[in-house]
This record gives C-alpha cells, structure tokens and sequence, in this order.
C-alpha cells in the first residue's frame, strides 16, 4: 500500500502498525484535516480484525500539532465504549495504556501499534462485559464454561432491525500450523475458528434454538486446506460449547495432518511427471499446488498447466494447455479449458498416474492443436 | 448532585455564525469553550397561533459567547483530563461556562475518545457550576454541553459545516443528544423573550446625578465599596465625554437648544473618531497576530517534517 501524502511522523507509525500487527490490518478513508491539503493528510479509518469481522476505527492525527498523540472516534454501535473513564479499579493494563497517550512521543514509530494493541484489548474486555450483562441463561452457562479458553473473543450484535446476537470466535486446536509446513511462507499464524452465533433468547420461548455455526480459517491457510470441505458434526439438543468442541477438534487436527502430509504426495507425483514430460518450468516448492511443463506434439509446442487441489489424489489433477505458438487477437496466448475428465484412479503408483496423464495428453494435444488452428484468423 | 436534564440549546443566528466564520478560516482542528445561561422556560400558553404547547416547563441553555483556542490541547491534556487551574473564574473573566466545543473536519460526527474524557471532566470544578435562571428551586448547573462540529468526508462545491449537540449525563456516563433551536424572531420563540436578559460586557454605570447622592447619607460599608466603583466607572465616562456632564443634557431643552447642539456634534465626532482610531489599532494588532500564528505553523510544519529525517 502507498502512504504518500502524510506528513513523515505518520506515515512512519502508520508503516510500522501494518507491517507489525499480528493480523492483517486495512487503512481506508485516507483524509486531510486541514484547510487547505498543504499540511498533508492525516486522518483515516483502520479495520481491525476482530471476532472473524472488522472493527472500524477512525483515527484523527493533526497535521498541525504533530506533538499531540491521536484521537479516535470508535464505531456507532460502540457508543458507550469509553477506554478513558477511570471507573472502578485501576488495573496496571489501565496504566499503560494512560501512559501510551500522556507520554506521546510522535518520533517513535511504535507508538501507534502499541495504542491499537491497548486499545484493542481494552475493546475486548468491554464486549466480554457487554455480553456478560445479556440476560440468557444459556449466554451465562456458556460463558462461565469457555470464557478461559485462550484467544476467544466475543461480541454482541444488536440494531433496531435485526435481533439481538452475541457472536463468539473460538479459535480451534492448540498447533502451530505455520510450523508445519516446511518452507512456509505465510507472515501471519494460520488459524481455524469456529464462529458460534447465538440468538439471544426471549424469556418465553420454551427450548433455545441452536447456534449458528460455521468454521472459518484465515484465508491463506487455503493454500494447504479447505475449510469449506469439512463437514461439522450436528449440534445436539441442550449441547453447549464445552461438549461440542473437543470432537471437533480431535477431527480437525486428523484432517490438519493429513492435509500436511498431503503436500509430499503431491510432491512426490510432480516428480513423477519429470521422466516423461522434463523438468517442470515452474513449480508451487511449498504446497506442490501447480506445476507447469513444457511438451510438444510433432512440431506443435504447449505447455501444460497442473493444477492440483487439496484433495488430491482423490481428485484428479485439473489440466490446461497453453499453446506456445497462437494467440488470440487481443494478444493472449491461446488456452484450452480446464480438463478435469480423463482416466483415473486415485489407487494407482504415482509413475503409473504420470504415464495416463502423458497418454491422454498425447491424444488431447491433436484437439487442441486442431483447435488453436480453426479459430486461427485467415490471412 | 443529580444531573439537570436539558430538553434543548438555544444560540442566536448571529453568535452561530460567527463561530462557524472561526472554524472555517481556521487552518486546523479547532476546539474552545462556550458560554451561556441555563433558564428554565414556561412555554407560552396564548394560543392564537399553532405552536406546540407542553404544559411542563422547559430546561434549555443558551450559548451567548464562546472562546476558541489556538492549538489543541489547550486546557486539557492528552488523556482528555482538564485542567482546573486553568479553568478559573478569573481565568475565564467571570464569564459563565456552560460546556466545550470542538471542531474537526471530515469525521464521523460522534465524540471521540478524548472529547468524552474531556466533556467528563468539564464539570470537575464547582465554583464553575452555574444557577438556573427562573428556576422555582435553588439548582445548579454544571458545565456539561458538548456541541460539534465537522465537514462532509468529500469535498463540496458550497461549504457544509454539520454540528450536533449533546449533554453528557454524568449519572449513566452517556451522552444525549440535544435539538439546537437557531433563535430568531417569531412565535416559536415567544419564551426565549420573555426570559430574554441583555448580556452585555460593559460594565453597568449609574448615570444618577451626584448630587442626589447627598441625600441619603446613611449608607452601610458594602454600598461604600459600591460607590467608589461608581466614583470610577463616572471618572472613566467624564474622560470619554471631555467635560460633557450629564446635567448639561437639560439644555437640550427648550430655547437654548440651537446653540448647544453644535457642541454636542462636536462632541460626537469627536467619538467618532476615537472609535475609528480603535479600529485602526484593533486591525493592526490582528494583522500582527495572524502574522505571528502563521509563524508558528511554520515552526510546528518544520518539527512535524523533521521527525521522518531521523
């Protein structure tokens, strides 16, 4: 993201907060505050992840006073969110976090995240007492049986049209995913959540319905797994979260492993490919996702595009060719579609996977190369 | 001290214009304080007109004046905590404040973080509280108005300036927004000028002939400090009206008026004068503070441009 515009104190905190944040933070409404724009922007609205959505955050610099620390207007549903009013006991997070914003100083870089930080947590805790405060019994059984699990974050949803909600973001499993995977490239923890959506009950209603459920990961875990692909076992009646979760997660961590151990045969059939159609001229090292090769029919030359799914073997590799010699009149190299039906067993040897797929090809090239040529323009 | 709960705010057209004319020359962010009188209105039972009446009687805060600073964090500090040393009655030229402002542009018209702490902490000193006007029982109001204003997040081609106006409720630590009525002639205001007292900053002279004051000589000591602000206030107008006694105003009657008016268009002019000379000095001496404000912007501009250098 390009940051021109602020003045250099704010770019260098704003720098600093996204490229340092543990999860990945949006910068939207980039604004300037002054009169005219020769003091350079200096407001903007943060998203900040928080329980699997967004929380928006305008933060409001002053281009003129760079001495004075920023303020914030938090989200309309968050009217009563006051992380300044002393009430009560004054913990030594308070205290920090007081001192973040009185011992400003605009040259350190740091400041920023670490006011985000507190004021995340601080955020955290005022929804954890919102919720606290539903009047639900199930709400309160719920939380007095979860609330220690570590990293669970929760939030109460409540507009003039919709009901009343109090969603929940469990995280799911205590493993290291990122370590995994050898050579991983992701800068965030990948993580899987369960999001759990609670309408909050009417006093009359006899048996409380069940939760609305629906697992969630962070989107570059896709690479390696397919949270869309796992089916979540039925929630029973009268079941709570403290029942629900250790079941889920026992399968999860299964389909987890698998899905690691998966990379190698994936690894182990682009090999398989080499001794019949040469070295690949591009492969996916880490996930073992997509390879491309070079191969020729007679004198007709293409490459050949594997892609390959979470699932495989069990599902087949889907093929595309490239032709090397056509393109198209808006200057595109000719493709084929994706070719997903040809002969397969997910029970056969790697070598004997590569030999089908080389014999179809042998026979699938001659259409295409017929094809590349048909559309071809007459000259 | 339970909260007074206003039903709105009152400010005359001109007093808000002249604020939205301060904002919208300001270069930056602006915030200041306001200040006022709080009455208690009996709305008007004539109804020859379709005015809406209410038969409970109305607890609303007229802003008169306000007062803007030049930088942020002016009597507050960074976490939104006031400053009572700086928030004195004589600090505050014995002005009655009923409440803060603060002005920021393209952003979402809702407090923020520091101006709640800031509107929290308003009322901390009860020196400053003030007494409700026409009200049938002694109470007091503490400073706790809030008015703000912005600018649309996109540019237009007329200046739009929106505001909104709340009192913070130090009992459920929310802030309730507030109807601000723009006042102006008509039947709708018939309460505001019935309760209407002139809030002028000259000091009340008594224009009663010194003479008379020999008459009654018994006076205790409280009316002698009176009479020497009095004596004061008198010497202060003779040095304005150069000789000009009040006594002299009966000639103005009867034959001998043709002659004495020419002395008192002198006089006139003389005045005149005088407040044109003021306004000469009045418009150098803000030349001379604009030229000192750009100044410091260009300080502050250096400081902000330097700390990326380092």
């Amino acid at each position: 993201m390009s940051l021109d515009g602020f003045p250099p104190f704010i770019s260098a905190q704003l720098h600093y907060l996204i490229n340092h944040f543990p999860d990945k933070i949006k910068v939207e409404q980039v604004l300037s505050g002054g009169k005219t724009y020769t003091g350079g922007l200096d407001r903007f609205t943060l998203l900040i992840p928080y329980c699997l959505d967004y929380i928006k955050w305008d933060i409001i610099y002053n281009a003129e006073f760079p001495l004075a620390p920023p303020d914030i207007i938090f989200g309309p549903e968050d009217e009563d969110f006051y992380p300044l009013h002393m009430t009560g006991r004054v913990g030594e997070g308070d205290l920090k976090f007081r001192s973040i914003l009185s011992d400003w100083n605009y040259k350190d870089p740091t400041r920023l995240l670490a006011l985000i930080q507190e004021l995340r947590d601080r955020y955290m805790a005022y929804q954890k007492k919102r919720v606290g405060e539903v009047d639900d019994d199930r709400l309160t059984f719920e939380i007095s049986t979860i609330c220690s699990r570590e990293g669970i974050e929760m939030q109460i949803s409540s507009g003039a049209e919709k009901p009343e909600e109090v969603k929940f973001a469990v995280p799911l499993m205590d493993m290291n995913i990122n370590k995994m995977v050898h050579g991983c490239p992701w800068r965030h923890p990948q993580k899987i959540y369960l999001q759990v959506i609670y309408p909050v009950g009417k006093k009359y209603a006899s048996t409380p319905s069940a939760p609305r459920l629906k697992l969630m990961s962070t989107t570059e875990l896709r690479a390696l797994f397919t949270i869309e692909d796992v089916k979540l076992p039925s929630w029973l009646d009268g079941m709570c979260m403290a029942e629900y979760l250790p079941h889920l997660e026992e399968s999860l961590q299964k389909q987890v492993l698998e899905a690691v151990s998966l990379i190698d045969i994936r690894r182990h059939f682009i090999e398989a490919l080499a001794p019949l159609f040469g070295r690949p001229l591009e492969a996916d090292p880490v996930f073992c996702r997509k390879a491309t090769f070079l191969a020729s029919s007679g004198s007709f030359v293409f490459l050949v595009h594997f892609h390959i799914s979470t699932l495989f073997p069990k599902q087949q590799p889907a093929l595309m060719l490239q032709s090397s010699q056509h393109i198209s009149p808006q200057g595109i190299p000719k493709k084929s579609s994706l070719l997903a039906e040809y002969p397969w067993s997910p029970r056969w040897e790697a070598s004997q996977m590569a030999e089908r797929i080389f014999d179809f090809l042998a026979d699938e090239s001659l259409n295409f190369k017929r094809f590349c040529n048909e559309s071809q323009p007459q000259h | 001290m339970g909260d007074l709960v206003l039903q709105k705010i009152a400010i005359s057209g001109p007093t808000l214009a002249s604020m939205i004319q301060r904002l919208s020359s300001s270069p930056a962010d602006l915030d200041g304080l306001l200040f006022g009188h709080v009455t208690c209105i009996a709305p008007s039972a004539l109804s020859d007109d379709s005015v809406q009446s209410t038969s409970d009687s109305q607890l609303v805060a007229t802003i008169s004046s306000f007062l803007s600073f030049p930088s942020l964090l002016s009597f507050y500090d960074s976490l939104g905590r006031v400053d009572s040393s700086r928030l004195t009655l004589t600090n505050l030229n014995q002005k009655p404040l009923i409440g803060w402002f603060s002005f920021r542009r393209k952003t979402p018209l809702r407090p923020s973080m520091r101006e709640s702490s800031v509107t929290r902490s308003l009322p901390s000193n009860p020196q400053l509280y003030l007494p409700v006007q026409n009200a049938s029982s002694e109470s007091l109001f503490a400073p706790s108005i809030f008015l703000l204003f912005t600018t649309p997040l996109q540019d237009q081609f007329i200046q739009t300036c929106q505001y909104r106006a709340f009192q913070f409720q130090s009992s459920n630590l929310c802030f309730n927004p507030l109807p601000i009525d723009i006042v102006n002639i008509g039947p709708a205001f018939r309460g505001h000028y019935g309760a209407f007292s002139p809030s002028s900053a000259l000091p009340f002279l008594n224009c009663e002939l010194k003479s008379s004051s020999s008459v009654n000589e018994c006076r205790n000591e409280e009316n002698l400090f009176g009479m020497e602000r009095i004596a004061k206030d008198q010497s202060e107008l003779d040095m304005c009206a150069e000789g000009m006694q009040i006594g002299r105003l009966n000639q103005l009657i009867g034959p001998e008026a043709v002659n004495y008016t020419a002395g008192l268009e002198d006089l006139y002019e003389k005045m005149l004068c005088k407040i044109e000379s003021l306004a000469t000095l009045v418009e150098a001496s803000s030349a001379k503070v604009v030229e000192q404000e750009n100044h410091n912007r260009k300080l502050r501009y250096k400081v902000a441009r330097s700390a990326g250098l380092e």
